[in-house]
């Protein structure tokens, strides 16, 4: 009986979840004119499959594998469903009768109702299988793709982002080497902060000084004080310049942040 | 004129249009908090690394909810607040992590089990927190980014995220080298077949490897 539960609960979240998530790659290719919801990686990795389905398909298969085995190992689905598998597969699928990838994975509508589908179809697989999978097959993934993917999202994407806004212009140079390095350091990854470098040169190139773009400015400041303050950074940041923390900092971490 | 009947669709169409965004942002969040709700009771279906889950499944076996509670809130207060001003919410942070880890153990730590533990409950309060989340970036945005014609670099982050694509063929074949000489073998041998065949090498580099693997198995 618990398994019929489990096997109509996942078709729900499956539909949901697949659904607004082909919705959301498919939107990211038209951002930011519209606003998606998505991941640079996703979008960078789609990208490289260049509109073919089986580049497409493979890619997502290396990941599928990955994530079962940390279904049945954790029941953990790790981000890849999301950003990966279900992304990937379902361009796959409509670049198999349509090639133009502008009508096809730019398309929010047809990749919304084939996401859907497939996250109604692999939820309750991946919940309900509790059968193991090659350990080989999963062992290779990991030992191949993430050291890839990890490289890709650490090295490549940070340092050509910000060769991007070096590029652009003095003003998104010099803003996205700024805010880069702060992200590199609270936020672990430098991609974040060289995205906002450039919006806040080129927005400046483009509007001058005005009140959009300074409200664009103060609100990323705020954005690296409240993350660095949530992830006990100041706090980090005193102790390693080898400084003493006043006890009302650290009183207000264990207020606000709870225990 | 084509172009203008583009974007009369994208102003227009649910599929493209701003006002449509709390609501997928809603189905989103319902459908990976309900997953949520199935870890708590099953312990399958979790929308998050391992790690990240861990620090959820510390709660739940009696330890605190702080660390779950503290990094997820974090992390979905500064993807809102990045997602409006990018034009791209982060799916991981804000909605794996914030919804569907931070959330439910703020909720689990006060003591309100229902809206995570009963399943429709749990698809309820999903929606809602979803819309709302949606609903801010929307306003958000009409009144920054809305309000003017300046594409604030977009081309320059687009160029730059096609670039990244490229790298991951050769990147894939490296990390297989790496991992053994039959698996770097099939990576090399998959990825060069794809190119004559002039399809995207990392797909081939990927089965090549997969293949090889499977057959001489690595040890862990």
């Amino acid at each position: 009986m618990q398994i019929v539960i489990i096997l109509i609960e996942s078709i729900i979240v499956g539909l949901s979840v697949g659904f607004a998530v082909g919705v959301g790659a498919a939107r990211m290719f038209n951002a930011p004119t519209v606003q998606a919801v998505g991941a640079f990686r996703t979008l960078g990795e789609m990208n490289s499959a260049e509109g073919d389905p089986a580049a497409h398909f493979s890619f997502g298969l290396g990941f599928f594998f990955n994530a079962w085995a940390s279904v049945v190992g954790a029941g953990a689905f790790t981000q890849d469903i999301t950003h990966r598998v279900i992304p990937n597969w379902a361009a796959s699928i409509l670049l198999l009768k349509n090639r133009n990838v502008e009508e096809t994975v730019h398309n929010p509508k047809k990749m919304g109702i084939v996401s859907g589908i497939l996250g109604a179809l692999l939820v309750p697989f991946l919940n309900v299988t509790s059968a193991s999978i090659p350990a080989s097959l999963q062992v290779t993934a990991v030992k191949v793709l993430v050291p890839a993917a990890d490289t890709l999202i650490n090295m490549v994407m940070p340092i050509l982002f910000w060769l991007a806004a070096i590029d652009a212009g003095r003003r998104s140079g010099l803003f996205g080497t700024v805010f880069g390095g702060i992200a590199a350091m609270i936020m672990g990854n430098a991609v974040p902060g060289v995205v906002l470098g450039i919006l806040v040169g080129k927005g400046v190139d483009d509007l001058g000084w005005t009140r959009i773009t300074r409200v664009i400015l103060i609100s990323t400041i705020l954005l690296f004080v409240i993350s660095g303050f949530f992830r006990g950074f100041d706090l980090e940041m005193l102790k390693s310049f080898h400084l003493g923390v006043p006890t009302w900092l650290n009183d207000m971490h264990s207020a606000i942040v709870p225990k | 004129m084509q172009d203008d009947v583009k974007d009369l669709e994208h102003a227009k169409s649910f599929w493209y249009a701003d006002w449509s965004f709390p609501i997928i942002v809603g189905l989103l969040s319902m459908g990976v908090f309900a997953g949520t709700s199935m870890y708590v009771n099953y312990g399958v279906g979790a929308f998050n690394e391992v790690a990240i889950v861990a620090m959820l499944k510390a709660g739940l076996t009696g330890k605190s909810f702080g660390p779950a509670a503290a990094f997820g809130a974090s992390f979905l207060f500064a993807r809102i607040l990045e997602g409006s001003l990018v034009g791209i919410l982060d799916l991981g942070g804000a909605i794996l992590t914030g919804v569907g880890i931070g959330i439910p153990a703020i909720f689990l730590s006060f003591g309100w089990e229902a809206p995570v533990k009963n399943f429709p409950l749990a698809l309820l309060t999903g929606l809602i927190i979803g819309i709302l989340i949606g609903l801010i970036i929307y306003f958000v945005r009409k009144f920054t980014i809305g309000q003017s014609n300046a594409t604030f670099g977009a081309d320059v982050m687009m160029g730059a995220g096609n670039e990244t694509g490229r790298f991951l063929g050769p990147l894939i074949i490296i990390s297989a080298t790496a991992a053994s000489i039959p698996i770097g073998i099939g990576a090399t041998v998959g990825a060069a077949l794809f190119y004559a065949w002039k399809k995207p090498i990392p797909g081939g580099a990927i089965l090549g490897a997969m293949l090889m693997g499977f057959f001489f198995p690595i040890a862990v």
